[in-house]
This record gives structure tokens, C-alpha cells and sequence, in this order.
């Protein structure tokens, strides 16, 4: 019996979300990559080049955002490469950073405005719950972290002119 | 209650921040190309929208209002925004650096998207109180939201299928959102909002 395409794709392993990013230092077996701004017109790789640097700036932004990874493909230094998280495990970390404080701040808002009718009380309940569900989402990301659910891998070299974004 | 609920539908459907509002069309066209991409820049729009809409409105409340200062609201509101910006970023890094590194790219463009401050714009005029004010923004954003990852969905199938030549890439990604837009118009027999 044929199996229908949907049930392949239970079998499939998980979904990765790609990115691009640059080798910028070696370290023993690890390499140091900075990752290349996804920009909306998805010339990603010139985009991290096309501003100055300083504070506040696109380099300087992704400058802190440089991150080291096991290296088992013999890069250097300058090497574009493709580097993958599972699509589940992104979802997760969006809920956990974005949804979890904000719903703590709208049902703490929404309390506070049935209980007090007095829109003082509701900001300063709206802003404790905020507080509250970013303690909240601390813990839940440090679980996810513990697990190791947000650690990229390393794909692949890039291929020349490949980009974040997908034509 | 039900006040509440109109609201929140009127914001999200009838009144779409993006197809009946025309607003935040940038970042419509620009990061709709994948589905991760869509569904992380409409939470993290989700976010700094409806936290700007609480604390735009406490400016306007304590600060614009008392002081007869109406006139410097953009200023104050551009303000707000790109300090809410600036406090989720540093919150994300602090809470997880590892998170930070996926999600931090999508929050400077948050600055510049016209969504936001039109929204903080909207509540000013519809004259609405703490809770109404949030609310509006949260269900104007999740509005965004959702019309960034149908669009998103659309035009990855869109990806796949045999386009003329000379349609191929932004033109049907047009054509298709004028049709999207054609079916969100039918919401706008739900509520007066």
C-alpha cells in the first residue's frame, strides 16, 4: 500500500529555520559565527556591511550577538555558513518570551479593572503582571535552554550568493 | 464585556491594522517570504504594540493631557515606542541570551513600522480608557498577525506554483493581497467598530 504524503511527512525529521552567519574567529574545535541581518529586502549578506559602525547600529547590534559553535567542517575565518534551529523549538521560545508576560499583564489588568474600576490601578496591575510574566518566561527559557532545545547547528557551508531569505 | 469583545473584533477583522487600515505594509511585503519569519516579527509586533498602547495612553492621561501638551503627541509617542523597543530587546537578552540571538533581529524594525504608532493614534481618537486602549491594541496586532502568516502561508505555496514570468515575485504577491483583502471585507458585516 502507497503511503499518502501526509504520513511521510509525520516520519520527517523536524523542521529547521535556517540562517546564514560569518565565521569571525577560531577557538580551539569551536568557531565564533556572527549571524547576518535577515533585512525585508533579503539581501541579508550586504546588509550587516551597508551602515557604520558604532552604537546603535546594524553592525553594532550584531556584533553581541556573535555566538560559538563545534566545528566538524574545517572552516576559517570570513567562511559564510547555514545554521539551523528546529521550528518547534523557535515557537516555543516566541510563546515563552512574548505570550506568557503579556497575558499575565492582560488578566492582571483585567482583574484589577473589575476589582478597582480605577484605570491607576489597572496600569500599575498591568505593569506588575508584565514584571511577573517576564520572571515567569525567565524560567521557562532557562528550561528550554537547559535542555538544550535553542542551541543551533551547524548545516553546511553556504553556497555563493545564498541568502536568508528563500527565493 | 461585550463592549470589550466588539472592540477586539472590530480591531482585529473589520478595521485590519493591515487591510482595511493600510498600515505596516513594509514589513506586509518585506518578511512575509517564510512563515518563521512572519510568525516571529507578529508576536514580537504583538508585544511592543500592545505594551506601547498602555504606557502611549498613560502619556497621554498624565503627561499630554494635563499639561496642554496635545501637540507634541507624535514626538512623545515616537518616543514611547522606540523606548518600549529598547526595553523588550534588553529584557529578551536578559531573560535569554540564547533566545536573543533567534528573536533579536525582528525588534529594531518594530521601531519603524507604522502599525504601532498608528494604532497609539487610533486610541487617542476613539477616546478610550486603560483597559479598552490595550485591549484595542492587543487584538489590532494580533489582526497583524494574523494577516502576516496567511500571507506568509500563501506565499510559500506561491513558491511552489507555476507563475508567468513576468507575475512572478512581489506582482502576484500583490495580486494576492488585494484578493486577501477582498475576503476581509466580508468582516465588515460583523460590527459598527
Amino acid at each position: 500500500m502507497n503511503a499518502e504524503p501526509d504520513d511521510l511527512a509525520l516520519d520527517a525529521p523536524p523542521a529547521l529555520v535556517e540562517g546564514t552567519a560569518r565565521v569571525v574567529a577560531l577557538d580551539g574545535d569551536r568557531v565564533w559565527l556572527e549571524p547576518e541581518p535577515r533585512s525585508g529586502c533579503g539581501s541579508c549578506a550586504s546588509a550587516g556591511v551597508c551602515g557604520a559602525k558604532g552604537i546603535g547600529t546594524a553592525a553594532n547590534r550584531i556584533e553581541a550577538r556573535r555566538f560559538p559553535l563545534h566545528d566538524h567542517l574545517g572552516l576559517t575565518v570570513g567562511e559564510r555558513v547555514v545554521v539551523g534551529v528546529p521550528e518547534n523549538a523557535l515557537l516555543k521560545a516566541t510563546s515563552a518570551v512574548y505570550a506568557v508576560p503579556l497575558a499575565a499583564a492582560l488578566g492582571a489588568g483585567a482583574v484589577a479593572q473589575w476589582a478597582a474600576g480605577s484605570d491607576g490601578v489597572t496600569l500599575a496591575a498591568m505593569i506588575a503582571g508584565l514584571a511577573l510574566g517576564m520572571l515567569v518566561a525567565r524560567l521557562g527559557a532557562g528550561r528550554l535552554g537547559t535542555r538544550g532545545d535553542l542551541a543551533p547547528r551547524l548545516l553546511r557551508r553556504a553556497a555563493p550568493g545564498e541568502t536568508c531569505e528563500r527565493d | 464585556m461585550q463592549e470589550y469583545v466588539l472592540l477586539m473584533v472590530g480591531a482585529a477583522l473589520v478595521n485590519n491594522v493591515i487591510l482595511a487600515r493600510f498600515l505596516g505594509l513594509c514589513s506586509f511585503m518585506g518578511v512575509t517570504t517564510r512563515l518563521d519569519t512572519a510568525i516571529g516579527m507578529g508576536l514580537a509586533t504583538t508585544f511592543v504594540i500592545t505594551v506601547s498602547s498602555m504606557l502611549n495612553w498613560g502619556a497621554q492621561e498624565y503627561l499630554l493631557d494635563p499639561y496642554g501638551l496635545g501637540y507634541l503627541r507624535t514626538v512623545v509617542f515616537i518616543l514611547v515606542i522606540a523606548a518600549a523597543v529598547q526595553f523588550t530587546e534588553m529584557t529578551v537578552r536578559k531573560v535569554s541570551p540564547p533566545l536573543f540571538q533567534m528573536l533579536g533581529i525582528y525588534l529594531p524594525l518594530i521601531t519603524t513600522n507604522c502599525a504601532v504608532l498608528g494604532v497609539a493614534l487610533l486610541v487617542v481618537e476613539g477616546k478610550m480608557g486603560l483597559l479598552g486602549a490595550t485591549l484595542f491594541g492587543f487584538a489590532s496586532s494580533v489582526g497583524y498577525s494574523l494577516v502576516m502568516v496567511i500571507f506568509a502561508g500563501l506565499r510559500e505555496r506561491l513558491a511552489l506554483a507555476d507563475v508567468p514570468r513576468l507575475f512572478a515575485g512581489p506582482p502576484i504577491g500583490f495580486i494576492v493581497a488585494s484578493l486577501l483583502a477582498l475576503a476581509f471585507m466580508g468582516f465588515s458585516g460583523i460590527s459598527t467598530h
